[in-house]
């Protein structure tokens, strides 16, 4: 059974005069069982909005949406009983780590003795008193975190759960979200604007751009899509004129020259090193060092982003 | 299985109650809300009645109004503070991202409403009777706690009608939450009887439930109510009332859900 199933989502919002603007024009997607899903797209490109439609919160203006095979609009009670989510950094801002848990749980109907679980789990116990709002923005956002599997959901939506973070609080988060995801086998589906992370964790990956999807699949399925290419990139310690007597071989497709640097767009950066060291030998003096650069998500999104 | 869904629906009602509890607690002005107004208001009441020799059962009159007032708006707030809280602290989306119904917030708030509404009004019938002489140790049991019950309804009305206009008109109608009350007790003759409003407004008044349930609890002190069963009015409207919230209450959540309010106030 798919765990989320949308068929041309269309949603708009009325304005401060009267207009009507478009957040998601014919959104159609499926995402499996315990997939980690991720939803890219740069700023107001409809992502909040899709994630508030899949997780009940809006109501499109035309369209279907299906959780575990129930019906969003009509089922809503029974599917929110399977889900949770985490959206931005705002709870109930008088309630301490232990008090806010214990709301959500009891709000959901569960028993609450998950919570000491998920505070220990959150590495939140030695703020289980502190009031949210006297919490740092990475003990909000775990605390945020542990609020969305209060509930033992099935079916998780994050919002950017690692926006706002330091570089080490943000890694220890995505490490959670890949833990619970392969010790509780649960769905997934989350935005995000760090490319590393939706690389880190998302097994497909969709594209949006102004309330459209532009792209979805895998991440070497996106790379194809685009023709992302690997790069090998040789950096030289004087400009020089350069020619190569013969043409680079198979597997090499274009040659730049670029700020003191050649940058070799191969196939595979790895198989590809050895020729390109034999075509620069002749400038050998010349070279400061070579680096590889494999094709990643940012060179897609950019790509998308520049073709929508 | 009955069993089970009916005890999770209590503790989902329940964890509002809990949320208000903390939030009421935690924050000094609600200190403020349940003790220091209505004691201000009821005492500057009690001593213009005094000054103005207006009699014991007039006085009486004026002071059931204050205190019923008092009792309204507290037990309403707490209703209004389910939305209140959480649009202040903008995490509206994730109570309304929860299975618990728009009817399990509304009476896990009512139940704290109930409860400082209550503390409010033994604080205040008690200062009445001591500093003012007010005869109300007289009146049987049953008949004040059915004219505190209407009084309670009339608070969950008033809230409902709160949370309802917040859903609709978003931020602007925040101060609904003080107002509503305040503009209902005018009309529904809080410190006069209905009898001296100008036509028009007596005919809205007979329309409102406390009016009758204020008439019906003044019939102990001498004053003569407007219908033959003032008690009866006062439920039959409640009820009628509470019927047409509930579907406004879910007609208003639905079109929050379709133009986005919910993400609006949790911003």
């Amino acid at each position: 059974m798919k765990a989320v199933e949308c068929k041309n989502l269309w949603m708009s919002y009325k304005t401060l005069f009267g207009r009507r603007k478009v957040a998601l024009r014919d959104v159609s997607l499926e995402i499996e069982e315990g997939e980690i899903f991720g939803i890219l797209g740069p700023n107001a490109a409809g992502k909040t909005t899709l994630i508030s439609i899949l997780s009940t919160l809006l109501i499109p203006d035309s369209g279907s949406v299906s959780i575990f095979g129930m019906d969003a609009f009509k089922e809503t009670k029974k599917i929110r009983e399977r889900i949770n989510m985490s959206s931005g950094l705002n709870l109930p801002w008088s309630l301490s780590v232990y008090e806010c848990l214990k709301f959500f749980g009891m709000a959901y109907g569960v028993k609450d003795n998950r919570i000491e679980e998920l505070i220990e789990s959150f590495e939140l116990s030695e703020f289980r008193d502190v009031e949210f709002e006297e919490l740092s923005t990475g003990n909000k956002q775990k605390l945020s975190l542990a609020k969305a599997f209060v509930n033992d959901p099935e079916l998780v939506f994050l919002d950017e759960p690692t926006t706002g973070l330091d570089p080490d609080v943000a890694r220890k988060v995505r490490k959670k979200i890949l833990k619970i995801h392969e010790e509780e086998g649960i769905t997934i589906v989350l935005t995000t604007h760090y490319m590393a992370e939706a690389e880190l964790l998302c097994d497909r990956i969709t594209f949006l751009n102004h309330g459209r999807i532009i792209a979805e699949g895998t991440q070497d399925d996106l790379k194809k899509i685009i023709g992302a290419k690997d790069r090998v990139i040789v950096e030289l310690s004087y400009i020089d004129t350069i020619s190569f007597d013969k043409l680079p071989p198979e597997g090499i497709y274009s040659v730049e020259f670029r700020d003191e640097k050649l940058i070799f767009f191969v196939d595979s950066g790895e198989k590809r090193i050895k020729e390109i060291v034999k075509l620069i030998e002749p400038y050998w003096n010349n070279v400061k060092g070579i680096t590889v650069e494999e094709a990643n998500l940012e060179d897609v999104f950019l790509e998308l982003a520049k073709r929508a | 299985m009955f069993f089970s869904s009916l005890q999770k629906e209590l503790r989902k009602t329940m964890a509002f109650a809990y949320k208000n509890i903390i939030m009421t607690r935690r924050n000094f002005f609600t200190v403020f809300e349940t003790l220091f107004w209505p004691l201000i208001s009821l005492f500057s009441v009690g001593l213009m009645g005094t000054y103005l020799e207006i009699g014991e059962n007039k006085l009486a009159f004026i002071m059931i109004g204050a205190i019923s007032l008092s009792v309204i708006q507290l037990a309403q707030l707490d209703v209004t503070y389910v939305l209140l809280f959480d649009v202040w602290s903008k995490s509206l989306k994730y109570t309304f991202a929860s299975p618990s119904s728009f009817i399990n917030m509304l009476m896990g708030s009512w139940v704290v409403g109930i409860i400082r509404g209550f503390v409010a009004f033994l604080i205040l019938s008690a200062f009445s009777i001591y500093v003012f002489n007010l005869n109300m140790l007289s009146i049987p049991a049953g008949a004040l706690a059915l004219f505190l019950i209407g009084l309670f309804v009339t608070a969950l009305l008033i809230g409902m009608s709160a949370c309802i206009l917040m859903l609709i008109f978003g931020r602007r109608a925040e101060i609904a939450a003080w107002t509503l009350t305040a503009i209902i007790m005018l009309v529904c003759g809080i410190y006069y009887p209905v009898s001296v409003l100008p036509f028009e407004f007596r005919l809205v008044a007979l329309a409102i439930p406390v009016t009758h349930f204020l008439e019906y609890f003044r019939a102990f002190y001498g004053f003569s109510p407007t219908t033959s069963q003032p008690l009866a009015a006062g439920f039959a409207l409640s009820l009628m009332y509470l019927a047409i919230f509930l579907i406004l209450s879910e007609w208003s959540l639905k079109r929050a859900r379709k133009n986005g309010m919910i993400i609006k106030l949790s911003e």
